[in-house]
């Protein structure tokens, strides 16, 4: 589709670099998914923490002045509300789809709850894209990968971390027990609820980190609707990338390129309306669970065994 | 995790002390003043029949349950454990029946969880698992990931998990009903090396020859109460542990004379099929079941007695090869056409295939012959209860109302409404899995008698166990399954324990 | 070290699941006042107004009822699927995508009369839920894709394809530039019953008994309770679990496709992407709510449209509207955890950890 540069290559830059800022708002909060679910929780809550973490990510920056600081008030802001999921699934064994669904509906209610005063208001915090000198001047290049907003290397550096923290270490190996077998992990000493409510707490911290990521720096301000179904694509991005860090990582800047094309079909000269383009992500991984489904039938399954399923040890 | 300081830990010959122990659950007494004495370096036998408290016990000194009252003292010193981890700091580990392994990690992986350091060097983990497993000759590839591995490797892979956290007293629970006689055997000089490197092995079964062959001491439980405690086993003779074991309710099954076989009723030809891993678990298997004869199957787990019930029954598809019914070929047909024909199937999995857990009594009392009970597009709530009562009372299921959950009911009033509900329907055939495994002695001894009692009145039986002792005991034939074929075929009398045992492991005599 | 544990009571408490409703209820209007005070709110105010706006009047009432119809109808929808065990979080989809069927029918139909073109545009409606859950039903049943996933999905797809449709093909040519779809003939406006409400009452309440006596009376109904039980046991007792798993999402896709039609015929002047509201997700809530029992859902809904009722009307004391979703949240969450204080205690045991 990319032949023989008809279009300008300001087009195409503009492109890659809105493919990365978006792939790496998505990523945050896919990674936070994925580390739950590894742990065996399933959460459709974030698009509700998503909220919460745009709406708290946004107010703490306009009342400390700090858009670090509102960044990190996100991310409490962000695994507070996810120990609601916590206290539900993972404690009192409620169904992990109902919990879920419900803490969306909680999140995105609170979130516009919360931002009515301060729905509009231009910040004058917010991130603003790096400059790393002549990495930064590089054609193409540097305006793709040296200009972007911190908060994309922040999404990269905590990728590598949870890589790390779940494959290399012990505390990841444990963790992925639980999401697997809940008993054997038990049964080694190690607490299940106390992991699955780490990584739940995890999760929703990052998936207020891709909210913040929203509100401050890709479309700066409050408005209701902000975060506008981008939590459901992350979900999907998991199941995308099989449940491992460096698949989701691909797929985020996939998912990314068809979260920024839908805007720029014209410059590409591409046929249908922009907006079957946006339809992209979710058909993308409908057709990687088809295909999954068809081929993966003699090997256990990517997704993690356990979840979903509720453990509670002495029960008879 | 500290010791009883007054107490030099070395100066107590004894590994285990179980006191008084009793441990109830809604409904059920499992442990009342259980009592319990391990020496050190020696292989210990818990034994008793199914129901009698064994694994409860095992789980209260393992860290899983705790007891409502009564004393655990390991190494001399009192302990209270408040979770497994912490049974296993003290030293205390269990290889559980059901394996606590993660499938999908490596074995390496599954060793040192809950052990490993703060950051994994997988070389290193892996030499150091390797290392270990030589130690004990314990033969498995710390590389692989356990999905890809037998019954006996993943047991191994738990043995090793409970080496590698150092432990001094090693629980097996069951150990070798996944195995065959000859894995068994490697088990018990595995258990005999362990011992003899100064750690205490307790070893929990029900059958006796194992008691015999692997261990030094038994400790009999009856009813959730110790009955004889700390027996030599060199001393006793097995019918004397088997009377200690089952006490008065000692019962032996009249076998009536053969009759004359006369009609097949069942005649399986050439039969090939899958497991659900699309791997054979068939291949070639032939057999007949007459009228007024129990056909048994031998086996070890996992050789394809499941896949054989199941194509027999429709639950599973055959390759190639055919099933037929008196003359009738039922290859392809459904598993209610089959049922309508004379065919019943008491299923291995009772809840979840034979039964619905979350539905009534009554729900699954029709749930064969639903249709019948139908007035319009709806049931006949009416005719479905009446039905479902003449069940119960036929049968002796207890139970408060036919509107309960039948996950209210014990192990054996299920299996009595199951196998009251197939034979209500005048069979011809039933094929009967595992109908006895995990019952009390009065539920095993009555479903016994019931499925005699329909081979006596004509039935043919395809009876699938892998109690060896039931299959002696009741069948006319024996058929033995190892890896998906009819290994070997014995007639009732000249069956024989050791050439049954060397056809299950895949070298018949 | 003191460590809560929670026992299971022999015996439940008395009253179950109407207590744990009642109990969770009053907890999540206690949380929600608390908010509102926080806020700088009159929680007594707000709630008096919630309360006279859903039920104080004729008016109200059917301002309320008119909002329990999709709720009752999702939640009915996705009550019918976890009959069986399966999840269908894609009501949202289907009532948008039932609403396009019954949009695209009134285009067609646009002079038939009325009560022709409101049974075809229902009937379109039913088709076109339908249709928006076929695809996952047979992933489902031919090679086990899971639903949850697939059903989701196509909540955002059956939204990007409504905007696609107004935004393109089906632009309302006489709409002054506004981006929206033309409006629907006048006559496909549903029948009023009282007020503002109208017969779309009935046909849910319809729907409900015939729907819920085929789920608990018929044996059809049996058949899917146990294949939800067991899949195993299903296949036992000679039901075809991909026979079901067909027939059940596309049923479940049908009734909230319906709601779609009703909506649009009895509340709606054109078909907008946002014409399904998120009932489809409250649907989910309130089936969890009414125990996945087609009889609860009907009362369930009533409820959660007094809140969403109220909630609209408190904006014009200046409180924002968020605060009935907020509500509905907190009711499933209070519900839940008084359901498990009703079926266990809690206990504070001394864990006395190690030795002594």
């Amino acid at each position: 589709m990319i032949v023989g540069l008809a279009f300008p290559e300001t087009a195409l830059i503009g492109l890659l670099f809105a493919a990365i800022q978006f792939g790496a708002m998505i990523y945050l909060a896919s990674l936070g998914e994925l580390i739950a679910e590894r742990a065996g929780v399933l959460n459709l809550g974030v698009e509700g923490m998503m909220a919460m973490g745009a709406v708290g990510g946004f107010v703490f920056a306009i009342e400390t002045g700090s858009p670090w600081l509102g960044l990190l008030a996100a991310s409490i802001v962000g695994a507070l509300v996810a120990m609601i999921h916590g206290l539900f699934a993972v404690v009192l064994g409620a169904n992990q789809v109902v919990s879920g669904l419900a803490l969306t509906i909680f999140g995105v209610g609170l979130a516009n709850f919360w931002g009515t005063d301060y729905e509009g208001l231009r910040p004058d915090v917010q991130f603003v894209d790096v400059d790393l000198g002549p990495l930064s001047d590089i054609a193409w290049i540097g305006r793709i990968f040296f200009q972007q907003s911190p908060l994309a290397y922040l999404a990269l550096a905590l990728g590598c971390v949870a890589w790390f923290g779940l494959n290399r270490t012990r505390g990841g190996l444990a963790l992925r027990a639980a999401g697997e077998s809940a008993a054997t992990a038990d049964t080694a000493g190690h607490s299940v609820v106390g992991l699955r409510l780490f990584a739940v707490a995890i999760g929703g911290a990052l998936a207020a980190l891709g909210g913040a990521y929203l509100s401050l720096s890709i479309s700066p301000g409050w408005t209701v609707g902000v975060v506008a179904g981008r939590g459901w694509i992350a979900v999907a991005l998991v199941i995308f990338g099989a449940w491992k860090v460096r698949r989701v990582a691909l797929g985020a800047f996939l998912f990314g390129l068809a979260m920024a094309l839908p805007s720029r079909t014209e410059s590409f000269d591409l046929p249908w309306h922009p907006i079957l383009w946006s339809m992209l992500p979710y058909l993308l991984t409908i057709a990687v669970m088809i295909a999954g489904a068809l081929i993966l039938r003699n090997r256990p399954a990517d997704a993690p065994a356990a979840l979903g399923v509720p453990f509670r040890r002495e029960e008879r | 995790m500290d010791a009883d300081p007054l107490v030099d830990p070395l100066a107590d010959p004894l590994a285990v002390e179980l006191i008084g122990i009793h441990k109830r659950f809604p409904g059920v007494v499992a442990n009342a003043g259980t009592e319990l004495k391990v020496k050190r370096g020696s292989i210990h036998a818990v034994l008793g029949e199914n129901g009698a408290g064994k694994s409860t016990l095992m789980n209260v000194l393992a860290g899983v349950y705790r007891p409502e009252a009564g004393e655990v003292r390991v190494l001399g010193a009192r302990r209270v454990f408040a979770s497994p981890s912490a049974a296993l700091a003290a030293g205390v580990g269990m290889v559980h029946q059901e394996f606590r392994l993660v499938p999908t990690f490596t074995v390496a992986e599954n060793v040192v969880l809950g052990a490993a350091t703060r950051v994994l060097h997988m070389g290193t983990v892996e030499k150091q698992v390797a290392d270990l497993a030589q130690r004990f000759s314990l033969d498995v590839d710390p590389q692989r990931q356990v999905w890809q591995l037998s019954m006996g490797e993943r047991q191994r892979v738990e043995i090793l998990k409970a080496l590698w956290r150092a432990a001094e007293i090693l629980i097996l629970d069951e150990p070798t009903a996944v195995l065959t006689p000859q894995e068994a055997d490697e088990l018990g000089s595995i258990i005999r090396q362990m011992a003899n490197d100064g750690r205490s092995v307790i070893f929990i079964s029900h059958k006796l020859h194992e008691v015999k062959q692997y261990c030094d001491e038994a400790t009999v439980l009856r009813g959730g109460k110790t009955v004889a405690s700390s027996l030599k086993v060199e001393d006793l003779t097995s019918p004397q542990l088997a009377e200690l074991m089952v006490g008065d309710a000692t019962h032996t099954i009249r076998r009536p004379e053969p009759t004359q076989a006369c009609a097949t009723l069942l005649m399986v030809e050439n039969l090939h099929a899958l497991n659900n891993r699309k791997l054979p678990a068939l291949r070639d298997v032939s057999l007949s079941v007459h009228e007024g004869e129990i056909v048994g199957i031998a086996g070890v787990a996992g050789n394809g007695q499941r896949e054989l019930a199941d194509v027999i029954a429709g639950l599973r598809n055959a390759l190639s090869g055919s099933v037929r019914l008196f003359d009738r070929d039922i290859t392809n047909a459904s598993a209610r056409q089959r049922f309508r024909a004379g065919l019943s199937y008491i299923p291995e999995d009772r809840v979840g295939v034979g039964l619905a857990v979350q539905l009534s009594i009554t729900d699954n009392a029709i749930l064969r012959s639903y249709r019948q009970h139908r007035r319009g597009p709806l049931i006949a709530t009416d005719r479905a209860k009446a039905f479902c009562a003449e069940i119960v009372s036929a049968f002796k299921v207890r139970a408060g109302s036919l509107d309960q959950r039948i996950a209210e009911l014990s192990g054996g009033n299920l299996q009595r409404l199951l196998v009251g509900r197939e034979l209500t329907a005048e069979p011809s055939v039933i094929v009967a899995s595992q109908p006895t495994r995990g019952l009390d002695v009065q539920g095993v001894t009555a479903i016994q008698e019931l499925l005699i009692d329909a081979r006596n009145r004509g039935l043919g039986v395809l009876l699938i166990s892998e109690d060896l002792d039931e299959l002696l005991a009741i069948s006319d034939r024996i058929l033995v399954m190892h890896g998906g074929r009819i290994a070997a075929q014995y007639v009732g009398v000249d069956a024989n324990r050791s050439a049954i045992g060397l056809a299950m492991a895949g070298e018949p005599a | 070290m003191i460590r809560p544990l929670l026992v299971r009571r022999e015996k439940p408490l008395p009253g179950g699941q109407p207590l744990a409703f009642v109990l969770g209820s009053s907890v999540a209007l206690f949380l929600g006042a608390a908010l509102l005070w926080v806020a700088g709110d009159d929680p007594t105010e707000v709630y008096q107004r919630m309360l006279s706006a859903s039920f104080g009047d004729l008016e109200a009432l059917s301002a309320t009822i008119n909002r329990a119809i999709p709720l009752a109808l999702a939640g009915l929808a996705v009550a019918i699927a976890a009959t069986m065990g399966l999840w269908n979080i894609g009501a949202e989809g289907q009532i948008l995508f039932g609403a396009t069927a019954a949009a695209w029918v009134a285009q067609i139909g646009n002079a038939w009369s009325g009560p022709l073109l409101i049974v075809a545009m229902l009937v379109g409606a039913t088709f076109g839920g339908a249709l928006w859950a076929l695809g996952p039903a047979i992933a489902k049943a031919q090679i086990g894709v899971n639903e949850i996933i697939t059903t989701l999905m196509l909540n955002e797809i059956a939204v990007r394809f409504v905007r696609y449709l107004i935004n393109g093909p089906w632009k309302d040519p006489e709409g002054f530039g506004f981006v929206q779809a033309p409006a629907l003939p006048d006559q496909s406006e549903l029948p009023g019953l009282f007020e503002r409400a109208h017969i779309g009452a009935l046909v849910a309440v319809a729907v409900l008994a015939v729907v819920g006596l085929m789920v608990s009376r018929s044996s059809w109904g049996y058949e899917l309770r146990i294949a939800g039980s067991s899949g195993a046991t299903a296949t036992y007792a000679g039901i075809s679990l991909k026979r079901k798993t067909l027939a059940v999402l596309v049923l479940s896709g049908a009734v909230a496709g319906l709601a779609g039609g009703i909506e649009l015929t009895g509340n709606a002047t054109r078909l907008t992407e946002t014409v399904s509201n998120g009932y489809g997700f409250a649907g989910i809530i309130v089936a969890a709510l009414a125990l996945m029992r087609p009889s609860g859902v009907a009362l369930v809904a009533v409820l959660f449209g007094a809140v969403q009722v109220g909630g609209q009307s408190i904006k014009a004391i200046g409180v924002s509207d968020a605060v009935s979703t907020v509500l509905q949240a907190l009711i499933l969450f209070g519900v839940i955890a008084a359901g498990v204080l009703v079926a266990y205690r809690l206990e504070l045991a001394k864990a006395k950890v190690h030795s002594l």
